[in-house]
């Protein structure tokens, strides 16, 4: 066993009293965990007489990364949504310790199948673009539908207001803009003052949020079956429609896939919510405007070397441009230029 | 007529940006980290390919936007008239690139200032000043663009 691996078994034979031989071994990074390492492993250990095999994941707080979350944040939003017929992957240990791996993690089961890259040059899903954008649309249809609070998450950001998640999800946004931003961008701050001046209706209800539902954040398996969603780190409560206008980002776009109105209608049919174009058309500048803030958060990661991965600074260069680019058309659309 | 070059910055990062991308990245056998390779590669060409105008750019977007900030002063109120008309006929303090920078973001945080209090003008003048100040930060996201 290398000496991570040693380690992970070590704490998984501290979690797991009634194990013994406990070893891991096959432990590899998972490329695109971006926000938190993610490891896959294999563990073996005995148990009442019996040898176990599990395939799992390990994710790992960076020492920086794209976005700020509370370390238990996903941990406790899979869990609360075990049991709602989600593809979501089932969670065992979170350990805010950091005796064991330097820095808090928590253990989750490792799924199948593969996530579709939203780069790919040619197609991500090997044939299976309309059904799994059907499938993307009903699941998120699905979330939208649940009550936070009968689940146990009104603890999430926002869990305890009725309305007002345009005003709060702008200040929260602001505000990391505020922290992390070392050239200020005019074109952001007016988007955001644009924001304020014409605020969207307010939702049907409030949601559960996945944050980052997106092309690139589920696995599909070879049958063409999304088999999980993941990264719930920027998980809260708020106006369904955010999830929507972030799905639809032509950054990383469904809608290459599946027809954006096929797509609200999917949604519209499983959330039981109607789509208002108006507030739809708020959110999507607010979720331009909110990736801008997160590649402001990954410039500013990188350049102070609290994390050097590449796709950081490829982010705060890249990615920051196409969404500043993104941003100066729709407000030219919305008259800013005249 | 020579061919003879000099060993600038952009070349020398080219140079390496090569080097990782066709030499050692496919000598890596962690799949993650000769991902990492390549796409240090990438950095490395956009940073290269932004060496060599990379005070140029800077100069000519803070005189842009002195030139905005002086149009701005008539049309605002105190104290922030009497501010944007210093930063109007400001120079920059340097052609290191960190005090460009420094200089550029004190020029934009005037911009914002200035286009906040435009917006909230109803004078037909600032809101034509305001709509071609937007065209100017169209052109700077432009000029900016990462060349790879």
């Amino acid at each position: 066993m290398s000496s991570l691996e040693s380690r992970i078994a070590a704490y998984l034979a501290h979690a797991m009293p009634a194990a013994s031989n406990v070893l891991v071994d096959d432990l590899g990074r998972i490329y695109g965990g971006s926000s938190q390492e993610t490891f896959r492993l294999r563990a073996r250990w005995t148990e009442g007489g019996q040898d176990i095999e599990r395939r799992l994941i390990l994710r790992r707080d960076a020492p920086a990364g794209l976005v700020v979350a509370d370390r238990d944040l996903e941990y406790n939003v899979y869990r609360a949504l075990a049991g709602q017929d989600l593809p979501i992957p089932g969670v065992y240990f979170l350990e805010l310790d950091p005796q064991w791996l330097d820095r808090p993690f928590f253990i989750m089961d490792l799924c199948p199948g593969k996530p579709g890259s939203p780069f790919s040059p040619t197609d991500p899903y090997d044939g299976h673009g309309e059904s799994i954008g059907r499938q993307f649309w009903s699941i998120l249809g699905q979330l939208a539908a649940i009550d936070h609070r009968a689940v146990g998450l009104e603890g999430l950001r926002n869990g305890s207001a009725t309305s007002g998640f345009w005003s709060l999800e702008l200040d929260r946004w602001e505000g990391i803009l505020d922290e992390g931003e070392a050239l200020i961008e005019p074109a952001v701050r007016g988007a955001m003052r644009w924001l304020r001046r014409n605020p969207p209706p307010e939702p049907t209800k409030p949601a559960v949020v996945h944050g980052d539902y997106r092309s690139g954040n589920f696995l599909f398996t070879p049958d063409g079956k999304i088999s999980a969603i993941l990264d719930w780190e920027m998980c809260h409560v708020g106006d369904p429609l955010e999830d929507v206008a972030w799905g639809i980002d032509p950054f990383w776009p469904i809608t290459r896939h599946y027809p954006l109105d096929d797509g609200l209608a999917q949604w519209e049919a499983t959330s039981g919510l109607s789509v208002n174009r108006d507030a739809l058309a708020w959110w999507q500048l607010f979720s331009v405007v909110k990736a801008c803030v997160i590649w402001t958060t990954a410039a500013s990661s990188f350049a102070s070397g609290k994390n050097r991965e590449m796709t950081i600074a490829l982010s705060g260069i890249r990615a920051a441009h196409f969404h500043r680019k993104l941003l100066l058309s729709m407000m030219r659309d919305r008259g800013a230029m005249g | 007529m020579t061919t003879a070059r000099n060993l600038t910055i952009d070349n020398a990062l080219h140079g390496v940006g090569e080097l990782l991308r066709d030499r050692i990245s496919p000598e890596i056998g962690d799949p993650f980290a000769a991902q990492m390779a390549r796409l240090s590669c990438m950095l490395l060409t956009i940073c290269a390919n932004g060496v060599d105008d990379a005070a140029e750019l800077r100069v000519e977007e803070n005189a842009s936007i002195r030139a905005f900030l002086g149009e701005a002063a008539v049309l605002v109120d105190e104290p922030l008239a009497r501010e944007l008309t210093a930063a109007a006929t400001s120079c920059d303090p340097g052609l290191r690139i960190s005090v460009l920078d420094d200089e550029n973001h004190r020029l934009r945080c005037l911009l914002v200032e200035a286009q906040t209090e435009l917006e909230d003008s109803e004078a037909s003048l600032a809101s034509a000043l305001n709509q071609r100040i937007w065209l100017l930060l169209e052109d700077i996201e432009a000029k900016r663009a990462p060349r790879e």
